[in-house]
């Protein structure tokens, strides 16, 4: 067994895995923080993307055991009590998601995209989701909400 | 050298099919404070449908969308429904959940009729209202009166129909008859760039111009149509499962099967087309399929608007496109049919 | 004392308890995660009249938070995980199944076989698909047994270790090919498992009117839905003999009846719950693993979930139809169809599935939304032993499109008509009537090309 201790969210958590455990069943099995979706779990859709000491990856292809001492944030970690994540509220306002399966992990790399850069083109957005496959939408609802995101977090415009 | 070209697909789709029973019931339940509840057997596979099936409910109701809470997709409490198919939901469902809705407001009409003095047929439901035709000052809040309905009439506003689309048999021998309900139209136009080195297609954007009847949620049926044109460049340039001399498929994973990405999308610029069905549920038809359906030769078509090469057989890979280009002569037509 | 003094004292004891007794580490069940109480509230969703309004998904908040159940998201008390074995030969018949080392694996709960299904037939319009195939495999991704286990990994790992004997029968996997009925897929029937014809007018007049004639052969590819969500479903049985299956199925209502059929029990007694689906597309449209799961429940007293891997969505679920598409059509000098005529080869798969109506839907409107006084439309499906194809988006639609619009625009180019003008002379009004005869209303085709013509630029120069 492999033991990891690691921030999730903001907080410190600890689990014993088989050394075999991906970091996405970490979440999924051992936390129950079913929000990262396993959709082919060899890093080929993007359903699973979580953010790694602030860069979106790809949580079926990475091991428990090398999260240990890191920090991690997922979909659940967005919103808060009082109010949903920007990101999430365009992507609502924009009826940006159809079956939501993929919509934690686009939203997440919509997240890791603004984090580092405010004020990203359309290009550039597109390049940022282009990890995560989506079979219902065409993107384009979802490039927009990240666009009014961006807006919103920049202070341009004010939220809803 | 990169070369432009456009080019067109324009189709027919249809809506309620008839060929055999097409059911759907559902219930409407007004609640004391005038909200509803709607209850059916749908599931909501990513389309919106069921916020699409509460604003039916609640356009006959005369209430918001906010106002009708639904209930769907158990079959130990929920009614019976052909199901998440064939675009018949917003349709079919939709014809089935108005019927309900209207059952449930005729309660309403007969306990508000007395308290406003009128008949039952003079009043109409708008804005959470109960008011009389052509004297909308002369109302009473729907909660008040579905309050009443159940608590002072005994009789509380409830409405349970179903739905299924007229049928006309098809003659066995020449297919004539009424197959299906009423048909949506659509044309898609796209613009692409081919490299006439490489073969490999770009497709830069697409025009839509869908007809849906009446668009019951306008952003939603764009999202419809946006996702169909993915499916259809898929379709047109990149996907294809394909099989090893035994049976077996030989791409079976998302690595190897490729399907559009975000960067894979033109840009998209979609039009809904005015149309009113008087069969539909406040004149809507469908929209879920239809989407997907004319991308693909809009694509092939401007592929040979910009090199002269014609596809005949999908996908248009970069490789066919490219042999396309070389030979000119519809060499890729090797699939004749025995006569017969 | 201070404020900070207190706060410092709670972090020290905190960490000490953390450091010391490991029992009274926080157990990771604790949901750090907070959820808005609030709602941001849409105007459009508040708005009167309902119907036109943009209004805003409240399963789109939940998707975005991360908070929708899809069945891999669900579990219950005592769950296992089922697997299936997949047969990995396309054409063949079962001489034995045995899966008594598989039965003996510590963590495995029960191996079901297809000769343990009640009634091991099913499909919406032929029941000729196995639940689990027992006598013969009809192509590669047919599962041959399946098993619960405590955990997936050693469900798959009891998988590999079931044997089944073989006798390879030979394949067909060519349309064309099987056409030919020289082999078959489902002996004693025919490959060609159904047909569809529209007739209308006269097709020999109609050619004889035309200044040409446009002849071309169109085919296309098998296509898989990849819904994001692959195909899954948990079953619960009860001591009351009643089962409950959540499951990603798209038609609850006539789902339940398959399953009551092949599961041989009232339809009371079943209970269906529709989960919100992560993608359908028409792939969803039919029973797949329910009665397997259902019948393991039963036999091991436990739920038992199971979620197709990737590979399982693409090989053991249905897909597009393979069509080949030979198309004749007569037109005169100005651009007026005046016959066509039609015929379809869909490449069928292994099952019927949906292809009874694909293939219908594919003739009916396989000329396009043209007013053609004279047609022929013969439409034909065979079983190969491919991956059964079955309904996706548009049931036929898609396919012929490209053809009938590839033609369309081969003709424009050759009579140097413009590919728009050409439509608008023959395309559908108000009152025409359809290939089956069927007079048609609500029709605006002309007005969609008109639009997407003027948002696109048709006319302009350069585009």
């Amino acid at each position: 067994m492999t033991d990891v201790t690691l921030t999730i969210n903001g907080e410190e958590r600890s689990a014993s895995v088989p050394p075999e455990t991906s970091l996405l069943r970490l979440l999924r099995d051992e936390f129950f923080l079913t929000g990262s979706k396993l959709g082919c779990d060899v890093g080929d859709c993007g359903a699973c993307t979580v953010i790694v000491d602030g860069l979106p990856v790809n949580a079926c292809l990475m091991l428990a055991g090398q999260v240990d001492g890191r920090d991690v944030v997922t979909i659940e970690g967005l919103a808060t009590l009082e109010d949903l994540h920007p990101i999430q509220k365009a992507f609502e306002e924009f009826a940006s998601l159809q079956c939501g399966f993929c919509g934690p992990g686009v939203i997440i790399s919509a997240k890791g995209l603004l984090d580092r850069n405010p004020d990203p083109t359309k290009e550039e957005i597109k390049d940022a989701l282009s990890g995560n496959l989506c079979r219902c939408t065409g993107y384009t609802k979802m490039i927009e909400a990240v666009q009014d995101a961006a807006r919103i977090l920049r202070g341009e415009k004010e939220a809803a | 050298m990169k070369k432009r070209g456009k080019g067109m697909g324009c189709m027919w789709y249809p809506i309620g099919f008839t060929v055999m029973a097409n059911p759907s019931a559902a219930t409407v339940k007004v609640n004391e404070d005038g909200t509803a509840t709607l209850i059916t057997g749908t599931v909501e596979t990513g389309q919106g449908s069921l916020t699409v099936l509460g604003q039916i409910a609640a356009e006959e109701l005369g209430i918001s969308t906010d106002d009708v809470h639904v209930v769907s997709a158990d079959t130990d409490a929920t009614p019976m429904d052909t199901g998440a198919i064939a675009s018949r939901t917003t349709y079919v469902t939709g014809n089935a959940i108005q019927l309900a809705a209207e059952k449930a407001k005729n309660i309403l009409f007969d306990v508000a009729a007395p308290m406003l003095g009128v008949r039952p047929d003079q009043l109409e439901a708008k804005d959470r209202r109960i008011q009389v035709k052509g004297f909308p000052q002369s109302c009473l809040p729907i909660g008040e009166v579905a309050a009443h309905a159940q608590n002072g009439a005994g009789t509380p506003a409830l409405g349970s129909a179903s739905y299924n689309p007229p049928t006309v048999a098809m003659d066995p021998e020449t297919g004539q008859g009424k197959p299906f309900s009423t048909y949506v139209y659509a044309t898609q136009i796209a613009e692409v760039e081919v490299d006439e080195e490489t073969g490999e297609v770009e497709v830069l954007r697409i025009a839509a111009a869908h007809d849906c009847g009446t668009a019951i949620n306008p952003m939603l049926v764009e999202g419809q149509i946006q996702g169909g044109i993915s499916m259809g460049v898929g379709m047109a340039i990149q996907e294809e499962m394909l099989f090893d001399d035994e049976g077996r498929q030989i791409n079976p994973n998302l690595t190897n099967y490729i399907m559009p990405t975000s960067l894979d999308m033109p840009d998209l610029e979609v039009d809904i087309v005015e149309n009113f069905d008087p069969t539909g549920p406040f004149g809507a038809k469908g929209v879920g399929e239809p989407t997907a359906v004319a991308t693909s030769a809009a694509i092939c078509n401007a592929i040979y608007d910009a090199v002269g090469a014609r596809i005949y057989n999908l996908p248009a890979t970069a490789e066919k496109v490219l042999a396309a280009i070389k030979s000119k002569d519809h060499s890729d037509r090797q699939k004749y049919l025995p006569a017969g | 004392m201070t404020d900070d003094v207190k706060v410092a004292d709670k972090t020290d004891s905190l960490t000490d308890l953390k450091e010391t007794d490991e029992d009274l580490r926080l157990p990771s069940v604790v949901e750090p995660a907070h959820f808005p109480v609030e709602t941001i509230d849409t105007e459009a969703r508040h708005q009167t009249p309902a119907v036109g309004q943009r209004a805003t998904r409240p399963d789109g908040r939940l998707h975005g938070l991360g908070q929708t159940k899809y069945i891999d998201d669900i579990t219950f008390p005592n769950m296992l995980f089922a697997k299936m074995k997949r047969a990995g030969i396309s054409s063949a018949l079962i001489k034995s199944v045995d899966t008594s080392e598989a039965e003996a694996m510590p963590g495995v709960a029960a191996v079901l076989t297809g000769r343990e299904i009640p009634v091991n037939s099913y499909g919406p319009s032929y029941q000729d698909q196995p639940v689990l195939a027992d006598e013969r495999v009809f192509h590669a991704g047919d599962p041959v047994a399946a098993v619960a286990a405590v955990t997936e990994q050693i469900a798959e790992e009891a998988c590999e270790r079931i044997k089944v004997e073989y006798e390879p029968l030979e394949p067909v996997y060519d349309p064309v090919e099987a056409m030919k009925d020289e082999i078959r897929v489902h002996p004693p029937h025919s490959n060609i498992y159904a047909t569809k014809r529209i007739k209308k007018g006269d097709l020999e007049k109609g050619f004889a009117e035309a200044d040409r004639i446009f002849e071309g052969v169109y085919s296309t590819q098998m296509i898989e839905h990849v819904p994001l969500e692959p195909h899954a479903s948990i079953a619960q049985w009860d001591p009351n003999g009643r089962v409950t299956l959540w499951s990603s199925l798209g038609r609850i209502t006539l789902g339940r009846a398959d399953i009551a059929r092949t599961l041989d029990m009232p339809i009371n007694k079943i209970r269906i719950v529709g989960t919100i689906v992560g993608g359908n597309f028409g792939g969803k449209n039919e029973i797949t693993t329910e009665p397997a799961l259902a019948l393991l429940s039963r036999k091991t007293g436990r739920p038992v979930k199971m979620v197709y891997t990737r590979e399982e969505e693409f090989i053991a679920s249905t897909t597009r139809h393979p069509f080949i598409m030979e198309y004749k059509t007569g037109v005169t000098n100005d651009g007026m169809i005046t016959a066509r005529k039609v015929r379809l080869v869909l490449d069928g798969g292994a099952y019927c599935s949906w292809s009874e109506t694909t293939l219908g839907k594919a003739c009916i409107l396989s000329a396009g939304p043209y007013n053609i006084e004279n047609l022929l439309a013969e439409a034909y499906c065979m079983y190969t032993n491919k991956t059964m194809t079955g309904a996706m988006r548009g049931f036929g639609a898609p396919q012929v499109c490209f053809a009938y619009e590839s033609q369309m625009d081969e003709i424009a180019h050759k009579l140097g008509i413009d590919p728009l003008e050409l439509r608008m002379k023959n395309a559908f009004h108000e009152g025409s009537a359809s290939p089956t005869g069927q007079v048609l209303q609500s029709v605006v085709v002309k007005d969609s090309l008109e639009k997407a013509a003027e948002r696109f630029g048709w006319k302009e120069d350069g585009q």
